[in-house]
């Protein structure tokens, strides 16, 4: 008798489609969901309707021609991949670069990373529901890119990096506007918590929502907020710091569980610690050169390869150059961290409800164009 | 008694020309007032254009909606489709009959006021299920399911919270019970009911966060998927109307109807008392729409099942309590 | 340290000495390259499996004589990345590793559908971010636009 109350009400599988163009603002994402009811049974993210073939691209430019194909695979965090590529080239090719550009490159990748993380604070709040908080990062998000377009003359694809430094320097303006809008920023933090954080349906919305637990990060290789929201402090910045991380004292923020809330609350908590390692770039800059004026003009650099990663808004990034020395690398192959955020949902969207797909999709922060690359 | 009924039949008519009116220029101001309190709560001005600080904006709208060509779907119960809209308008236009908007402006003062609100408030529920049973889409049917879910579920709290005030008023007379605040508004002795009453009606008229139905929601685009042109602008007015009818019914039986603060009336005439407070509601649910994040339907499900229904018959049992042993 | 040097002690158990570099990661990103066959492909993968490691990048190189695929290791350790390189000559295929790492039946669709390489054992062949029909393989260098074609010992000697 009991065994008819059991049977599910719902015997086939339908699919839906949350097709190409999405509500939410994460690039072009197609996710086929099989649904039993509301449940989701199996989850396949269909991509690569951004493929523009960056890489086959690499093979067909110079060095100093691809910088700003770098900008466009994450336009969200262009400047922390131009800066990446920056430094393999760098690398590659032995190319020396003054104490100062160093810091002013710090400076604007960071910079970066807090308009990519205020963004995806607006947006994920957005799919919530809260239209609100949206309006108010990017208002904050609005003075990163006019400091930003200030030094290198655009808001979101920069091509501001040169192998040996920078186009061009930062003057006190800068500096001074930089050090207000921390100010500024630092103090709407309050209110960004007060209003999204401590509200009890946000809560509810991200609390044990999107479990990744540590072990299935490690299969798929999820880097990044999402990995250190499982509970494992792993940083590019500190495991293998570049430029001149390792002169700043800043920590790693950790989360407990691997849920949405973990890593919204890691996210937020990176803002703060990007906001240190700023400060206290600025307290440090040296006077200087911003360019090693003896950088060659076109980088031929001697025959070999180099895997230069670093920690990008999303997670651990790469570029692996191959050079056969002429002018154009012979492969230029990028590993981006939304490849492995994304194909961890396959697993972890399996048995939850549609409703909270949504949540679980935004708080992954994803980028689609720079998996499509 | 010729003339009596002759004029009472003209006072009616008078009255139901003037809900008319007045639902229609409500319903144009509140989807402005929307507009200009979302904008400011984000920090940006809202609509300027057109008309002073935007005022005519949306009669423009209107218009503009008016002109566009009425779809529809192939495959759609054709009559269900079309008497959706205008079912959904009736309830409230029915509501306004008995709002007590002055001592001596309520159309109608029926001795079952309250009830006649209530259960007219029932078939928008029924007209959202038309729409979207009607349109033949996967997606509008799912929506106007949960909105059935969502509206059943939260008028019984409602209704038990309203029934707080009827207990102690003893009478179903909206007269009778504005009548009976003239010194304490019943906000200040029944908090709880007040507030289950306020949560409720936010969730009656789908109002966010409540508004998994009718939003830009996740995957679903809601009821109203397939309306489009003047049809879709009927379920929007018809939304702002039953927002303000219920902010009306709310303002009569928790805060004074057309009474003043404590009875003062400071020489301002009731049907001004009156349209502040309910006015001061409405932006109070905007307010609280462009503020909270949603709300997940079975969450929202949970809640009323769990605690709100239970909260309100806890209130009922306490009200009954006190009055009998006052 | 105490990972990699796990990983490290094992591998030259199995492999030989001569298959194995050492660099310094700081100037290469690598601190340790290998050298493997085809073969020899899955013993390896497992090692770094149970060590605890992630399969960083995949990807593939074209050259005249052969193709090559470069695996990167890494783990939550500083200096720990491992590259592992295999020759893969033309038109033959390489074994899977979708079970040992998850996330490298993406990885190799990736591979396959870019490099033409296919990977024997892989539960869902497809193309991932080309159309679904697509049966060319873009980042070959017979393919478009191509400034350098070169032999393997022209770059790594």
């Amino acid at each position: 008798m009991a065994e008819q109350f059991r049977k599910p009400v719902v015997d086939q599988i339908y699919t839906l489609n949350l097709g190409p163009q999405h509500p939410s603002t994460h690039g072009v994402l197609r996710m086929l969901l099989d649904l039993d009811g509301e449940y989701i049974v199996k989850a396949d993210p269909t991509i690569g309707y951004g493929h523009r073939g960056h890489e086959k691209m690499g093979e067909n430019r110079t060095y100093k021609q691809f910088m700003p194909n770098t900008s466009r695979m994450d336009y969200l965090s262009g400047m922390l991949y131009n800066h990446g590529f920056a430094l393999a080239v760098e690398k590659l090719a032995g190319i020396e670069v003054p104490a100062r550009a160093r810091y002013i490159r710090v400076i604007c990748a960071e910079l970066n990373r807090i308009s990519s993380h205020l963004l995806w604070f607006g947006t994920y709040v957005m799919d919530l529901g809260g239209f609100t908080p949206f309006l108010y990062a990017f208002d904050d998000r609005e003075r990163i890119l006019d400091l930003l377009d200030r030094v290198s003359g655009s808001r979101l694809t920069y091509s501001y990096c040169r192998f040996g430094g920078v186009a061009r320097d930062v003057d006190s303006g800068f500096v001074e506007g930089t050090r207000s809008f921390l100010q500024r920023l630092r103090s709407r933090f309050p209110d960004y918590h007060s209003l999204v954080t401590e509200n009890v349906i946000f809560i509810y919305r991200t609390r044990g929502v999107g479990v990744v637990p540590a072990e299935l990060a490690r299969q798929y290789g999820v880097t990044g907020p999402n990995l250190r929201a499982c509970g494992i402090a792993y940083d590019v910045r500190k495991v293998e710091p570049y430029e001149v991380y390792d002169r700043f004292e800043f920590e790693v923020p950790v989360g407990v569980n691997g849920d949405a809330l973990d890593r919204y609350n890691v996210r937020l908590a990176e803002m703060e610690q990007s906001c240190r390692i700023i400060e206290q770039a600025l307290d440090q800059l040296p006077p200087g050169p911003y360019l090693n004026e003896k950088a060659p003009f076109r980088v031929r650099p001697p025959k070999g390869e180099v895997y230069q990663a670093f920690e990008s808004a999303r997670g651990l990034t790469a570029y692996y150059l191959v050079s056969d020395g002429s002018a154009c690398p012979y492969r230029c192959h990028i590993r981006v961290p939304s490849f492995g955020n994304l194909h961890v949902l396959e697993e972890v969207l399996k048995g939850t409800l549609v409703a909270d797909a949504i949540s679980i999709l935004g708080s992954i922060d994803v980028v689609v164009p720079e998996i499509d690359r | 008694m010729g003339t009596e009924t002759g004029f009472e039949l003209i006072r009616v008519v008078i009255g139901l020309v003037l809900v008319l009116a007045f639902s229609q220029l409500n319903a144009l101001f509140l989807v402005w007032l929307e507009r200009k309190v979302a904008g400011h709560i984000q920090l940006r001005l809202g609509p300027m254009e057109v008309g002073p600080h935007g005022l005519l904006q949306t009669i423009v709208d209107g218009i503009k909606l008016v002109g566009k060509e009425l779809i529809v779907p192939l495959a759609a119960d054709k009559k269900l489709f079309v008497i959706a809209p205008i079912l959904v308008f009736m309830p409230a236009l029915i509501g306004f009959l008995v709002l007590p908007f002055g001592p001596d402006l309520i159309i109608r003062d029926m001795n079952v006021g309250v009830l006649l609100v209530f259960s007219f408030s029932t078939f928008t529920v029924l007209a959202i299920l038309a729409g979207g049973w009607a349109s033949n889409n996967k997606y509008a049917l799912l929506g106007a399911v949960r909105s059935v879910a969502q509206n059943v579920a939260y008028e019984i709290p409602l209704l038990l919270a309203a029934m707080s005030v009827v207990m102690m008023v003893n009478s179903l007379r909206f007269s009778e019970i504005v009548e009976a605040q003239n010194r304490i508004w019943f906000i200040f002795v029944q908090p709880v009911a007040g507030l289950i009453y306020l949560i409720c009606a936010t969730a009656e008229t789908n109002r966010a966060p409540f508004d998994i139905p009718e939003a830009e929601s996740e995957l679903v685009a809601g009821f109203h998927t397939e309306y489009s042109g003047m049809r879709f602008g009927l379920f929007f007015i018809a939304e702002y109307t039953n927002m303000f009818v219920v902010s009306a019914v709310a303002t009569s039986l928790f805060f004074g109807g057309w009474h003043g603060p404590f009875g003062f009336g400071l020489g301002i005439p009731g049907i001004v008392w009156f349209l502040i407070k309910t006015y001061i509601l409405i932006f109070v649910v905007m307010w609280v729409r462009w503020t909270f994040p949603r709300v997940r339907f079975d969450q929202l499900m949970n809640f009323s099942w769990k605690f709100m229904i239970p909260l309100s018959l806890a209130n009922l049992v306490v009200t009954a309590m006190v009055l009998k042993l006052l | 340290m105490a990972r990699l040097n796990e990983v490290l002690e094992k591998l030259r158990q199995i492999l030989p000495a001569d298959t194995l570099s050492f660099r310094d990661p700081s100037r290469t990103g690598t601190s340790c390259c290998a050298r493997v066959g085809l073969d020899r492909v899955r013993e390896v993968a497992s090692i770094f499996a149970r060590g605890g490691f992630f399969l960083e990048s995949l990807t593939g190189l074209d050259f005249q004589d052969s193709k090559e695929l470069v695996y990167h290791f890494n783990t939550y350790e500083p200096g720990a990345r491992v590259a592992v390189r295999v020759l893969c000559p033309h038109g033959e295929a390489a074994p899977t590793l979708s079970d040992l790492f998850r996330s490298a039946s993406w990885q190799e669709r990736e591979v396959w559908e870019f490099f033409g390489i296919p990977f024997a054992g892989h539960p869902d062949l497809r193309p991932l971010l080309l159309p679904e029909d697509a049966d060319f393989h873009p980042l070959t260098k017979t393919f478009g636009v191509v400034n350098a074609y070169r032999k393997r010992e022209e770059i790594y000697g």
